[in-house]
């Protein structure tokens, strides 16, 4: 618990870091928010600027923005002004969550067996067919899958739609785009993490207990296996929440990740405050809960 | 032991691969072997009146004083009706919330006559009086109104909003009672009515912006006049708009519901159009190397559309401050090739300031393609052959489509002029930062007519125009300009404005390229649907044909697609 709290505790100073580094760099970035190829009236632009506060010196202007980020308050989107940068980072987080859960999801169901089958039967065709696949669906970019799996399955054989977000059947092809990476190290490092217990001891003794194959692998082998597997699902839990910017691009999913790239090409200084800020707190969150699994998955690791 | 084992993994990696590719090219050749047909996307109507289609990027505003941009324009145009409203084919002005107008012979007042059954959607009456706020507001000096310039040909507009006039009574729009409202201009604008029907001049509900402020166009809050009414909005996905029952006009309104689908990935919405998702893709929204594949279908529409891309040179630095360098480089530029093999010709060369599609206006002779004339100019500068001219950067967004081009035209003027140009590309905060500030030698520009008249081309040359980026001026320009927004005779008054776009094309700062045209994909069963110059559509004539697919081919929109300028 108190580990939990001094670990809270010290995302403050991280999340001031990131906060700043962040204000002053898209502010360094050349251009503003309020430019369009129609040029806006000189008046209307000086009105815009000042409703904004962006006519203050910038410390000024970086001083009110503190201020305001303690109080939870990130201020309206400069592209959107009728929201709030919260309203919609939040109304965009429920989607990118279900998506990045969905898709780690299918990468452990399938992940998980076939990286500890490939693991049970090393070097054999259960180990190196599944393996090179896994090497495939890790070298193949979203960008080239997610087109392909449009191609055939929504385009062609017409069984899921090839874009938006609402129904079940529109979740299938961007959670499996979004998975294909995640299956593929998932696959790779419950296999590692399986090879390197099954040379431990107190496998062995489990063996000469007399334990059936099955029940050591599943019992005694996979929960030190997947130790790596924990420690990586944090920050890819992450990542397939905000850095799947390019399936909610290729299938209009209405999430997180397409603010990431547009709040900065459009100089929404809010909105990329915002999101940067939330990815930082969600890593660092994430993070902290792998920890704290590590306490129960493995009695080696002690929380201090 | 170690050498077979990697061999035989080898093996089974190929196989993999072997399996997956043929299984790839397995269902794409099957595809393309199969018959072709007659439409891209669905041909059979959904069994309810809902028009689904996609909107583009998530609209910035839905406040029609303040938004600028077509998905912005098309949701208020919707949910909001202005005075005149635009005929679905024509354009031309019909009523709205006015059901008759006059304009006094000097062509200096409108009067405009409200109906009086018109309401808000929470259920007050619609009154001249909506508008005198409405049109107020966008030219009030602390509110950032991105079109508030159009409304500058209104009496003491410009001063108001500049802030030199304090009074707004005496800004020329007013109320004469309920239902009456008269509008004074500056100079006789023969637009004018052209200019009411843009969003910019769509009335709002004052006592909703004052109880909500910039949140008033929330769902749960946004108070609408139109056709539609805004239902439920989602950011990056959709907007649902019902039929709005008690819209004076609703006897006519044949669709229940409208989805406009939020998302800028072009390839995404042809995906949809393609799958049935959609019934309707629009202009602007489909990826350029897709023609080809798409151009012979029978939901594919081309037609004019009042827009032009060129590329604007920088007039205060050697040297593009010569204008036979400007000249000549134009000249150096095949317009006929770039549209033909890059743009496999969904857009037409073009080579004067105003686009195509302005009947009566008596264009003048553009820039042609003619390389040994170029040369000439060239060398009469002082560059023969391009020896001695100093290194230039040619400025674009960011996008495959503008750096095609700008590698076909750095070819020309390399095979033609002997120059070599660099190209340079800008993400798009960048680039508008370098052309605004004049900090680019040569930039890809493009321009869409606001409103049907050649001005809308032509303004943007004068000299402290804030959308003239080229740092050029001609005193002779700006009073032909000047004197033909004083002229009410057309004929006069486009022969002022032609005069002024040859001095214009012979100064060069506008080296134009081709000019747009309006390609779009629509469900053969979706009528009341036109193309239209300045891609207009005004969504409460759309209804769905109900014949079968054999009627529905033989009165496919197609044939009421055409020039209608």
């Amino acid at each position: 618990m108190k580990f939990v709290v001094r670990r809270l505790l010290a995302m403050i100073p991280t999340l001031w870091v990131v906060a700043t580094i962040t204000f002053f760099m898209i502010r360094m970035a050349p251009g503003g928010p309020f430019q369009s190829e129609r040029e806006i009236p000189a008046e209307a632009k000086a009105a815009l600027q000042a409703q904004y506060g962006l006519d203050q010196p910038l410390l000024v202007q970086y001083g009110r923005y503190l201020k305001n980020v303690a109080r939870f308050d990130f201020g309206p989107s400069y592209k959107f002004p009728a929201r709030s940068v919260r309203e919609i980072v939040m109304g965009a987080l429920p989607i990118s969550l279900e998506l990045g859960g969905l898709a780690l999801l299918i990468a452990i169901v399938i992940g998980v067996p076939v990286g500890a089958l490939a693991a049970a039967r090393q070097n054999t065709f259960l180990d190196h067919f599944p393996m090179s696949f896994a090497m495939l669906g890790v070298s193949i970019p979203n960008f080239v899958l997610g087109p392909v799996l449009i191609f055939v399955f929504a385009l062609t054989l017409r069984w899921f739609p090839p874009a938006l977000w609402g129904d079940a059947n529109q979740k299938v092809l961007p959670a499996l785009t979004l998975s294909a990476v995640y299956v593929a190290y998932i696959a790779r490092l419950t296999r590692g993490g399986m090879l390197e217990v099954t040379r431990q001891d107190f496998i062995r003794t489990a063996r000469a207990k007399g334990l059936s194959e099955t029940v050591v692998i599943a019992r005694h082998a996979l929960r030190g296996g997947l130790l790596p597997v924990v420690s990586f699902l944090g920050p890819a839990m992450a990542r397939a929440v905000t850095g799947s910017i390019v399936v909610e691009k290729i299938f209009a999913v209405p999430g997180v990740g397409q603010y990431f790239v547009n709040a900065a090409f459009n100089r929404d200084y809010t909105l990329v405050m915002g999101v940067v800020l939330f990815y930082a707190a969600l890593l660092i969150m994430l993070n902290l809960l792998v920890d704290v699994m590590y306490g129960f998955l493995d009695p080696r690791v002690r929380l201090e | 032991m170690g050498a077979r084992r990697r061999t035989r993994r080898r093996v089974i990696v190929f196989t993999t691969l072997a399996v997956v590719t043929g299984a790839v090219f397995a269902v794409a050749s099957a595809r393309t072997t199969a018959p072709r047909r007659a439409y891209f996307g669905r041909a059979e109507p959904p069994a309810d009146d809902v028009l689904r289609f996609t909107n583009g990027a998530e609209p910035e505003l839905l406040d029609p004083g303040l938004m600028s941009g077509q998905p912005d324009g098309r949701i208020a145009r919707s949910l909001f009706e202005g005075l005149v409203a635009p005929h679905p084919r024509t354009l031309a002005p019909t009523p709205g919330m006015a059901t008759r107008w006059e304009v006094s012979p000097d062509g200096l007042h409108y009067t405009f006559h409200l109906r009086s059954n018109a309401r808000w959607t929470n259920g007050d009456r619609v009154t001249a009086h909506d508008f005198v706020w409405s049109w107020l507001r966008v030219l009030h000096p602390k509110i950032a109104a991105r079109y508030a310039d159009i409304f500058y040909v209104i009496r003491n507009a410009q001063a108001y909003k500049k802030g030199t006039l304090q009074d707004a009574s005496q800004v020329g729009i007013h109320a004469a009672d309920d239902t009456t409202l008269v509008v004074d201009l500056d100079a006789p604008t023969p637009y004018f009515m052209q200019l009411v029907m843009y969003y910019p001049f769509l009335p709002v509900h004052r006592a909703t912006l004052e109880k909500y402020g910039d949140r008033w166009t929330h769902v749960d809050h946004i108070v609408t006049n139109g056709a539609f009414k805004l239902t439920f909005h989602r950011q990056n996905d959709r907007f649902i708009m019902d039929r709005n029952d008690d819209y004076w006009d609703v006897a006519n309104v044949r669709l229940k519901r409208v989805v406009a689908y939020s998302l800028d990935d072009l390839t995404t919405m042809v995906n949809m159009y393609r799958a049935g998702m959609t019934d309707w893709n629009p202009s602007g929204y489909l990826p350029a190397q897709y023609i080809p594949f798409v151009r012979d279908y029978d939901d594919y529409h081309a037609g004019p559309y009042l827009g032009t891309y060129f590329y604007s040179f920088n007039v205060t630095q050697p040297p593009f401050d010569d204008a036979r360098v400007r000249r000549a480089l134009a000249m150096a530029v095949d317009r006929e090739r770039i549209v033909k093999y890059l743009l496999h010709d969904s857009r037409a060369p073009w080579g004067n300031v105003v686009s195509p599609g302005f009947e009566g206006y008596p264009y003048p002779e553009g820039v042609r393609f003619d390389p040994a004339a170029a040369r000439e100019l060239l060398a009469a500068a002082g560059y023969p052959q391009g020896r001695g001219f100093p290194s230039v950067e040619l400025l674009f967004n960011t996008s495959q489509d503008h750096r095609k081009i700008a590698e076909a035209i750095q070819e020309m003027w390399k095979q033609h002029l002997g120059l070599d140009v660099k190209l340079t590309n800008q993400e798009w905060g960048s680039y508008m930062q370098s052309t605004t500030k004049l900090q680019y030698q040569v930039a890809r520009r493009s321009w869409i007519a606001d409103y049907l008249d050649p001005n809308s081309f032509l303004f943007m040359l004068r000299s402290a125009d804030g959308n003239n980026r080229t740092g050029w001026s001609d005193a002779r320009f700006d009073s032909l300009i000047a004197l033909a927004g004083r002229t009410l005779d057309e004929p006069r008054r486009f022969a002022l404005m032609a005069e002024a776009e040859r001095i214009a094309l012979e100064a060069m700062p506008y080296l134009p390229i081709y000019a747009y045209s309006t390609v779009e994909l629509v469900a053969p069963y979706v009528r009341g649907f036109y193309s239209t110059p300045t891609d207009t559509h005004p969504l409460k004539h759309f209804y769905f044909e109900r014949g079968g697919a054999q009627e529905a081919a033989a009165a496919a929109p197609g044939a009421s697609v055409g020039s209608t300028p």
